[in-house]
């Protein structure tokens, strides 16, 4: 019995090294160890031994079911192992192919801009106000120290519905808006469609502006300087140098242009910049006491400042947008690079 | 605004060269847009004096000359015959471009070498003609560019001025800016006018009705004046700030606005009868020629200089045709006035005219600078062309203007901008603008303001004043100290970057298209004849027809941009646009301004690829985009119902979309005969969407449903049910078991064929039932699906394919 379990022994041990598949591998499984298998055969002859000798003959047909199992695995595993390397060999792509892309959409860039003009006053504490842009004469102009018969009325060609309706000219109006509805302190910043009756390269009939209105107890100019310092590092990179010089609106007391250092050529002169090294972004200013008044807020107690910039213009700067037009053809060829 | 370097350094003593005179204005608000030189680049050609004449020997008309430029004597062949020898001439020398990109060369003329060419005026730019070259003053240095030793060489800069800045509408506005800046002193013109013995009043009278709108009018009498050309230097300086040259009279009245800001006018003192002028309202209706020989109908708003008998000029604006400037006037009756600026405005707007004259009277002119004006005109008048002026002169000005005198507190100043300066610091400054500083007992300073500034009337004017002279550069950035606020977005603005951004993510490219449309844009559509949307609301004063209606529908817009994209060939589109629709209300209200979104898709289904079978978009995938959105806004319990869909679609192939009772918005193929209207070249599927509905009917996040550990066990069945029964009532029948063990509905396959009666459809449906409690058996699962099956029978008289 011992010699025959040798014997079966090697007999396995040389079927599964001659075996190269994963079948015949199982095919010897089945065949020596399975249920009916000979091995198994074997053991129902352990009844035949005498009883002292069965478990020591046993542990020994054990043994060896052990080592074959390990070595069926084994070889398993080698043959398995083979095969999968055979076909990966065989299996090749061109990886230089496309992939298989979902298309892809895009934001307008007016709307990139303002949702991140936006977002950087989130971060300064300023919320979002909106308004009509068919505005009240009152609202747009009047209001914001514009008094009827002004030359600087002329500074804005305006569209002119009945009734004293107009599309308001700038976002200005959201300020007289949001004061007559609350108390300051205010923080707010207001992005919205705007209209002038001009048209060419760079001016479009409508536009996009974003108003800022800062007001509390004690607001100063340097204060303006330093949030649009903040605002236009954010926007156009850190030490952007930035430039106030004396301007004029109605609405603002003292007034400001607001010149960001030219992002084309850095400062030292280009086409962008017709050779300033300065490019204009927005009007700021101080909240005229006579604005205040038509809110009825007391300008010897709190002050204010306020500022404007055009979306279309941030565009056209960050993105090398040359012609403003192109923003309002909505050619895919445009709108699917950003 | 234009204005001169050389002409400024006559008002202002300054050592800046003209680069950074042009910083130093732009950093006091008066932007420097433009500047050009004048006379640059011919620095070629120079003074030089013939030394030698003689006769070409081949060519009768011809002469050789020989110049010296003080450096050499060269050869010269010219055609001209005005010169001899010992003239001083201008010549170009080699290499020298004139005007014309005209290079000069060595050149052989007839057999004689040339080493340059003697130039006229004409050649030089200097006059539009000329006869023979030019002769020179003979005590110019020989060897010096001519433009150098003519004084013809300056920055012309062009300032944009902000409509508060009148008084600087001037060359001496503009000097006065700089000198106050520099802390140097103005160099006003010493105006001496030689006058005669007669007093001007013997000859003229003044007589004003209105003086609220002419607070004040000036007038001298010149006589014996002969009109002529201009002398080149005022033609010149004319020219240089874009004022065209008419005759030495009207020329001065020009230069004198130019430098000192102040608009005059001349008449023709024949012209105005008895030598009275008269100042009224004009009468309503009055028709009036302005010398553009324009007939103009006034109203009795408007102010009219006149004579005893008639209109001679409008005020303030332009003078009469009746009593202009003519070839062989030699009497002048000069205007110098002060006229209201909103009168003057009035009149220029409704008539159209904006002239110089206007332009500084409507902004706020200098009541001051009156009689200045006048004598500065008329010493010119004497001195250029020959007028006698008469002693004196006449000025009705009734009621002379009080200065205006502003309480300042320097600690609010400097809270105000975040400087610290000292009051004596302010008040320097003050005094460099050449306004009155005094104390007052508290410590404030009283200051007065001269009357050239109309726009300082407020102590926060001369805030501004202390903060633009200072500069604005000296300011620091500092952070504001303020409360915390905490305001998160709306939800109205939440969703809209929600549906945005949802919108992007299926591939969907965001258009802006103008909120004005043309009003054919619902004619296209073939809205109803009552269709609201039809009502637009118009503007009053569009730039062009296509751009005159506020929208009332996106579509338009859509479509329109569509067709744009077909035309260059971009088939594959997938547009959105989310912005508001103008909405008329009942009278007296405002418009209403609500959200939509609307969408458009045309094109292939993906990007042409090798791994992708070709395939055109249609309605499932236009619905799909909308199935996403309201999923990923909560929105349950949506309808597709294909009653009543907009004209503008397809009739069998459209839908409302409602959710309980509110019309969310429709969907749809568009209709052809509007496909074609709009010009778009391919079949295109679209939608629009109710923003405020949206938000308005938006749910809350919804709470988990815990996924089951359990195995799943998938059904299919297909059912025949006739053609006009809609899918979904299959999918809500079954729904409405509620069978909690239904995991997953789905509708896999729609046949209609051969092997399906006529009338009828075969829908496959599939079901996936698992417990959340355990592994359900073949059984259980079989009874559920016979569940289904049969509450569709009954409830749909469906039969099991």
């Amino acid at each position: 019995m011992r010699e025959q379990l040798e014997q079966m022994r090697q007999q396995v041990v040389a079927a599964i090294a001659a075996a190269t598949t994963e079948e015949v591998l199982n095919e010897i499984r089945v065949r020596y160890l399975g249920r009916k298998g000979e091995l198994t055969g074997l053991m129902k002859g352990l009844g035949a031994l005498p009883p002292e000798e069965r478990p020591k003959v046993g542990q020994l047909v054990n043994v060896v079911k052990d080592e074959l199992e390990g070595a069926i695995d084994a070889a398993l595993t080698t043959t398995r192992d083979a095969a999968t390397a055979q076909r990966l060999a065989t299996e090749r792509i061109d990886v230089t192919l496309p992939g298989r892309r979902r298309r892809q959409g895009s934001k307008h860039p007016v709307t990139l801009v303002v949702e991140e003009v936006s977002e950087i006053f989130a971060g300064l504490g300023f919320s979002v106000a909106e308004g009509p842009e068919i505005e009240h004469d009152w609202y747009n102009f009047e209001a914001l120290n514009f008094p009827p018969e002004h030359p600087a009325r002329d500074m804005q060609d305006t569209f002119f519905v009945e009734n004293e309706l107009l599309l308001r000219t700038h976002t200005s109006p959201v300020q007289i808006r949001t004061m007559l509805k609350q108390k300051p302190p205010v923080r707010i910043i207001a992005p919205g469609t705007v209209y002038r009756c001009d048209s060419d390269a760079t001016h479009s009939p409508m536009f996009h502006q974003i108003e800022g209105l800062m007001v509390d107890s004690k607001v100063s100019f340097a204060d303006l300087k330093g949030i649009l310092t903040i605002f236009t590092n954010q926007l156009f990179g850190q030490k952007t140098g930035v430039r106030l010089r004396p301007s004029f609106f109605p609405f603002t007391e003292p007034s400001a242009e607001v010149d960001i250092a030219c992002v084309i050529c850095g400062g030292s002169g280009c086409r962008v910049c017709k050779q300033t090294g300065w490019l204009e972004i927005l009007g700021a200013g101080m909240v005229d006491p006579e604005v205040f008044r038509h809110v009825g807020y007391d300008p010897e107690t709190i002050s204010g400042f306020a500022f404007g910039m055009g979306i279309e213009r941030i565009a056209m700067l960050k993105y090398g947008i040359s012609d403003m037009r192109l923003l309002f053809e909505n050619d895919i060829r445009f709108l699917k690079q950003f | 605004m234009k204005v001169t370097y050389n002409w400024l350094k006559e008002f202002v003593d300054f050592d800046l060269a003209p680069a950074a005179l042009g910083d130093l204005l732009t950093m006091l608000g008066l932007e420097v847009e433009g500047v050009e030189q004048v006379g640059g680049g011919l620095d070629e050609v120079v003074v030089a004096r013939v030394v030698a004449k003689a006769q070409h020997p081949n060519a009768d008309k011809l002469s050789l000359c020989k110049v010296d430029t003080g450096s050499q004597i060269l050869d010269i062949v010219c055609g001209a015959q005005n010169f001899k020898q010992g003239d001083t001439v201008a010549l170009a020398q080699i290499g020298a471009v004139l005007p014309g990109d005209f290079k000069i060369k060595r050149s052989k003329i007839r057999g004689e070498e040339s080493c340059g060419m003697l130039c006229s005026e004409k050649e030089l730019a200097l006059a539009d003609e000329s006869a023979g070259i030019m002769v020179l003053p003979p005590e110019l240095k020989l060897g010096t560019p001519l433009f150098d030793a003519l004084g013809l060489k300056d920055t012309i800069f062009e300032i944009g001025l902000t409509p508060n800045r009148a008084d600087c509408l001037s060359v001496i506005g503009i000097a006065r800016e700089i000198a106050a800046k520099l802390g140097t002193p103005l160099k006003m013109p010493a105006v001496a006018v030689p006058q005669g013995m007669e007093p001007a009043s013997k000859h003229v009278g003044v007589t004003v009705h209105d003086p609220a709108g002419c607070p004040r009018y000036a007038a001298r009498y010149i006589s014996g004046c002969s009109i002529a050309p201009s002398p080149a230097w005022l033609v010149n300086r004319l020219q240089a700030v874009g004022v065209r040259s008419i005759n030495n009279v009207v020329d001065i009245t020009n230069l004198v606005m130019m430098e000192l800001g102040h608009p005059l006018h001349a008449f023709d003192y024949r012209q105005v009868a008895g030598g009275q002028i008269v100042v009224r309202k004009a009468a309503e209706g009055e028709r009036f020629t302005t010398l553009d020989g324009q007939e103009r109908v006034l109203t009795a708003d408007d102010v009219v200089i006149c004579d005893t008998e008639r209109a001679v000029a409008l005020a303030g604006i332009m003078g009469g045709l009746n009593s202009e400037i003519k070839d062989d006037t030699c009497t002048i009756l000069l205007e110098s006035a002060f006229f209201d600026p909103p009168t003057i405005r009035r009149t220029s707007k409704r008539l159209g005219l904006h002239t110089e004259s206007s332009h500084r009277f409507e902004r706020g002119a200098d009541i001051g600078m009156v009689p200045l004006a006048l004598d500065r005109a008329a010493s010119l008048m004497a001195e250029l062309a020959g007028g006698t002026v008469a002693a004196g002169w006449v000025d009705a000005y009734p009621a002379p203007r009080q200065p205006v005198s502003i309480r300042f507190r320097p600690q609010r100043c400097n809270e105000m901008i975040g400087i610290e300066l000292s009051a004596e610091r302010m008040a320097e400054l003050f005094r460099n603008l050449a306004f009155m500083v005094a104390t007052n007992a508290d410590g404030s300073l009283q200051v007065e303001i001269p009357t050239w500034r109309v726009d300082i009337e407020r102590e926060i004017d001369l805030i501004e004043e202390i903060c633009r002279l200072n500069g604005f550069d000296q300011v620091p950035a500092t952070m504001p100290l303020a409360a915390v606020i905490s305001d998160r977005p709306s939800r109205h603005q939440q969703l809209q970057r929600l549906v945005r951004d949802h919108f992007v993510a299926e591939g969907m490219n965001e258009i802006v298209t103008f909120s004005f449309i043309g009003p054919d844009g619902v004619d296209k559509l073939g809205l109803a004849g009552d269709d609201p949307r039809r009502g637009g609301i118009r503007l009053c004063n569009p730039l062009a027809e296509e751009q005159s209606v506020m929208r009332t529908t996106l579509l338009p817009g859509l479509f329109e941009t569509a067709a744009r994209n077909m035309s260059f060939r971009t088939l594959d589109l997938r547009l959105f646009e989310m912005r508001r629709i103008y909405v008329p209300q009942a009278a007296a209200s405002m418009p209403a301004e609500p959200i939509w979104a609307a969408g458009l898709i045309s094109g292939p289904r993906f990007s042409e690829a090798w791994c992708q079978q070709p395939a055109v978009v249609d309605f499932f995938d236009a619905k799909a985009i909308l199935e996403n959105l309201f999923e990923k806004l909560c929105l349950d319990d949506i309808r597709w119902s294909d009653e009543q869909p907009e004209l503008y679609y397809h009739p069998g192939k459209a839908c409302r979309i409602l959710c309980g009772d509110r019309l969310l918005g429709t969907l749809g193929e568009l209709h052809p005969a509007v496909q074609a209207r709009f010009n778009l070249e391919r079949p295109a599927y679209c939608f629009e969407l109710d923003f405020e509905a949206l938000v308005a009917l938006s749910g809350s996040r919804r709470t988990m449903v815990p996924p089951s550990r359990y195995p799943d066990s998938v059904r299919d069945m297909a059912v025949l049910v006739p053609l006009e029964l809609p899918a979904e009532r299959l999918c809500s029948c079954i729904r409405e078991l509620r069978l909690k063990e239904l995991e997953h509905l789905s509708i896999f396959d729609l046949y209609q064929g051969d092997t399906i009666p006529t009338g009828y459809k075969s829908v496959a449906l599939r079901l996936r039932y698992r417990s959340i409690e355990r592994t359900l058996t073949d059984d259980e699962v079989s009874v559920l699906h016979q569940k289904v099956l049969n509450t569709m029978v009954k409830k749909l008289g469906v039969a099991l394919r």
